[in-house]
């Protein structure tokens, strides 16, 4: 028997993990174990999830870990970090709490500089409520909220996280956008967001891309072909704000 | 304008839809909500037909500014509503409490879902004390706890006529179970019934120039001395109070005679009837009272049900634990009836759970 | 066989989807019915899984014991429902409602290439959605591909025979109109004395109601 390759930070008694088929929070998470496991910082991370999908992750690492309200997990990570500046706070969330009911919460985290490190899964709905319309649907797309795809003239245009945070913070920041499409991408990038955390240097933020066929009403290829031929156009991929390295990594 | 109902007929409804329908039948302008479950087929629905009557909705960001939205509207005269539940309805507390400040006809419908915190998206009746009493205020509010689908229709419609009409904030208090049921009720134009739909009108963004024709409007919900805000909230509880005998509803029955009178509101009322027909075939003089308005209160009426049948016993019984027994313990104090009571938190009640608890308490 | 039921939210899809089911398993064939409800799962297959699969089904979808502890909806997809396609014997889809209709079938790995597949419509006259002939029409035209329909009126309670012909009658003119056969009448079992099976030409299908159990 073959046994799969699992970061040693995964909890296993809750594998194989809630997340439907085709779902992009597994990669993410996996990404995310991996780079604990190299920077080994098990023991004194505190995994905060949001409510969503996201909130799946609950009790999805062997690391110590708290389930928030919707839109609240930033400020719940801040309190955490301000209390014990020793120990690496990961926020995961998704669209609708990072970019909609949590955004004056994203806001200020980053104008201030928290020294904290967000994950926002972006797969342009909110999924766990049945698919409605997120800050991130693309302009003419259906969701259970915009029946007749989405019109930015009444709605406005999908949000663009990393490029308003890589203008609202200061020295020290880290901002980036990743997708599931590139795996070894995204592990850089998560792996900056936590060693900019690690160094103390300031407030660290990934979006990634990803994807959700449930929702989406997707098959594998049709579920691939948004995530690179919608998405990605829109949402361009890179670091937009590092310590680590002048001008960024496209 | 094309007409929501033209015909009046019996038709198979969840919850939820039947919100959306009653809303535009009710000539409702524009919706604002935020996704949360167990509501969020309100918007699905409302999302679906409103273009095709000319109506509105937008997304928030938030429950927060939902509820601000809808006050926004209502001052500019639309007809407008949100719906919501739990986290999402503790959130909106802070709009619903400058509509109370400022008589604001708001409208909102919770779908109550199990609490504290994020519980559950399911089913429960634990946001009593928040939807009547919430906020930093006096609950001056107008509260109708539904039991059925028609009654989710009637008071949709009668829920924005009486906040327009007495300019309060007016809630329909449902819950998870009776968001997804579905069941037959008859949809109908309510002007076809001859219930007159109350006129809107705008606070601000009036007619007429200003110094000349009108004075400006200078709506305010903070004052600079302890004795102005007194006058403001004397002045609001002198109103509510005032208005408060035509609004109010209540159903009993079997009454009379009873020796134990079951107190429930919403869905378990539904229990509470079946348990009551069965105790009475039994031999067991059970009664049944429920509140239709859990604000105001029928404490009166309730009073003199107990006046008149001598019971001997008062069982509530609720979905959450307790809210329900002591917001009719504040409006009966002084009555000493023995009361007994199932608390069955964030679960559905049936009769057989009714019958039960009467039986081990008579 | 393998047949897909679609429709508007509340319109009988699971309902339908066992009594097929059943149908074929009591025919002493294998039955896989498919749990694709994802929009939400309340009224879903979850809560009378466990007795379905007493009475001889597969039944693919999570049963309420199996999304205790989830948190919050659930409303996910079993891995094993994208492949359900691969098994043996007859499978029956109860596809949820959404803006995306028949679309959920793209969630099912094969069914775009089966042609075995036949997408059927379940349409009550009694929902307000598709109260009428024009809506009726204009639903189906959203829905994507529709192979057949089901005629499923009623009232819950209170159906009567009448109810079941006035709406039987308008999905017939519609189904005509649009070129789309009719597979059977729906009509539960306690009419089965006041109704004339030969009143349409249309074949009766007698059907018991699971779904009152199913609330969450």
């Amino acid at each position: 028997m073959i046994t799969p390759a699992v970061p040693k930070s995964w909890y296993l008694p809750t594998k194989p993990h809630k997340f439907c088929p085709g779902c992009g929070h597994g990669i993410v998470l996996k990404a995310l174990g991996e780079v604990i496991d190299e920077l080994e910082i098990q023991d004194q991370t505190i995994f905060g999830c949001d409510i969503g999908c996201s909130l799946l992750s609950w009790d999805f690492f062997a690391c110590d870990s708290t389930q928030t309200h919707h839109g609240r997990t930033i400020p719940v990570m801040v309190g955490i970090k301000r209390s014990r500046p020793e120990l690496i706070t990961i926020g995961y969330m998704g669209d609708g709490g990072g970019y909609s009911i949590g955004s004056q919460h994203l806001l200020n985290s980053a104008v201030r500089n928290e020294k904290v490190t967000l994950i926002l899964v972006n797969n342009t709905n909110y999924g766990m409520t049945g698919g409605q319309m997120a800050p991130t649907t693309l302009p003419g797309q259906k969701t259970e909220t915009s029946p007749y795809g989405r019109d930015p003239e009444t709605t406005g245009y999908p949000t663009k996280g990393p490029e308003f945070l890589a203008e609202v913070t200061s020295e020290g920041a880290y901002v980036a956008r990743a997708t599931v499409s590139k795996y070894k991408q995204l592990k850089r990038f998560l792996k900056n967001a936590l060693r900019n955390q690690i160094e103390g240097n300031g407030f660290s933020f990934v979006e990634v891309l990803s994807t959700c066929p449930t929702n989406w009403r997707t098959n594998a290829q049709q579920t691939w072909h948004f995530l690179e031929d919608e998405m990605e156009p829109y949402f361009p991929v890179g670091e937009l704000k590092s310590p680590f390295s002048k001008g960024g990594d496209k | 304008m094309l007409k929501v109902v033209d015909e009046t007929k019996k038709a198979f409804l969840t919850g939820n839809e039947t919100i959306a329908w009653a809303a535009l039948a009710a000539g409702a302008d524009i919706m604002f909500g935020y996704p949360i479950t167990p509501q969020n087929e309100v918007m699905h629905y409302w999302t679906r037909l409103a273009p095709r009557y000319g109506r509105e909705f937008l997304q928030t960001e938030d429950e927060i500014s939902a509820g601000f939205t809808v006050c926004g509207a209502v001052q500019a005269g639309k007809k407008a509503f949100t719906a919501t539940a739990g986290p999402g309805n503790v959130l909106m507390q802070e709009p619903f409490g400058m509509a109370e400040a400022m008589r604001l006809p708001l409208f909102a419908i919770i779908q109550q879902r199990g609490g504290p915190s994020s519980g559950t998206v399911i089913y429960s009746q634990q946001e009593v004390a928040l939807t009547t009493y919430g906020g930093n205020g006096e609950g001056y509010r107008i509260v109708y706890s539904s039991a059925s689908h028609q009654e989710i229709y009637d008071y949709t419609i009668k829920g924005f006529n009486m906040a327009w009409k007495y300019r309060w904030p007016t809630f329909l208090l449902g819950d998870g179970y009776q968001a997804k049921m579905r069941e037959p009720l008859e949809m109908y134009d309510p002007e076809e019934k001859g219930i007159k739909i109350e006129p809107t009108y705008p606070l601000v963004g009036l007619p007429g120039k200003i110094g000349e024709d009108r004075e400006p409007q200078h709506l305010c919900n903070i004052y600079s001395l302890e004795e102005e805000l007194y006058d403001v909230v004397m002045k609001l509880s002198a109103e509510y109070e005032s208005i408060a005998p035509e609004i109010i509803e209540w159903q009993e029955h079997h009454c009379e005679d009873a020796d134990i009178i079951i107190l429930t509101h919403g869905i378990v009322s539904r229990a509470a009837d079946d348990a009551v027909k069965a105790l009475r075939a039994q031999g067991i003089k059970a009664g049944y009272f429920r509140p239709i308005t859990l604000r105001p209160y029928p404490a009166q009426q309730l009073r003199d049900a107990i006046a008149k049948s001598g019971a001997k016993t008062l069982l509530v019984a609720e979905s959450s634990y307790g809210q329900f027994e002591r917001l009719t313990k504040q409006e009966i104090y002084g009555e000493t009836i023995k009361m007994e009571h199932l608390y069955m938190p964030g679960v559905g009640i049936i009769d057989y759970d009714i019958i039960s608890k009467v039986k081990s308490v008579l | 066989m393998i047949e897909a039921y679609v429709g508007e939210y509340a319109s009988g899809k699971s309902e339908m989807a066992i009594n097929r089911a059943l149908e074929l398993k009591s025919e002493g064939r294998q039955v896989t019915l498919v749990d694709l409800d994802t929009v939400e799962p309340f009224y879903t297959l979850r809560p009378i899984k466990e007795r379905l699969e007493q009475e001889g089904l597969d039944v693919i979808g999570l049963s309420s014991s199996d999304s205790f502890g989830l948190g919050e909806t659930g409303a996910m997809l079993v891995p094993a429902a994208r492949w359900a396609l691969r098994r043996a014997g007859d499978i029956i889809l109860d596809i949820g409602y959404g803006v995306y209709g028949a679309r959920t079938l793209n969630l099912v790995e094969g069914a775009e290439t089966s042609d075995e597949l036949r997408v059927i419509a379940v349409i009550n006259y009694s929902r307000p959605m598709t109260g009428s002939k024009s809506r009726i029409i204009e639903y189906i035209n959203e829905l994507g591909r529709v192979d057949a329909l089901v005629a499923n009126t009623h009232l819950g309670d209170e159906t009567t025979p009448e109810i079941i012909e006035k709406g039987t009658r308008v999905i017939l003119e519609c189904a005509d109109e649009l070129g789309i056969p009719v597979d059977y009448i729906a009509v539960e079992n306690r009419f089965a004395k006041e109704w004339n099976p030969d009143l349409f030409s249309v074949p009766v299908k007698w059907i018991t109601r699971y779904m009152p159990a199913a609330i969450w």
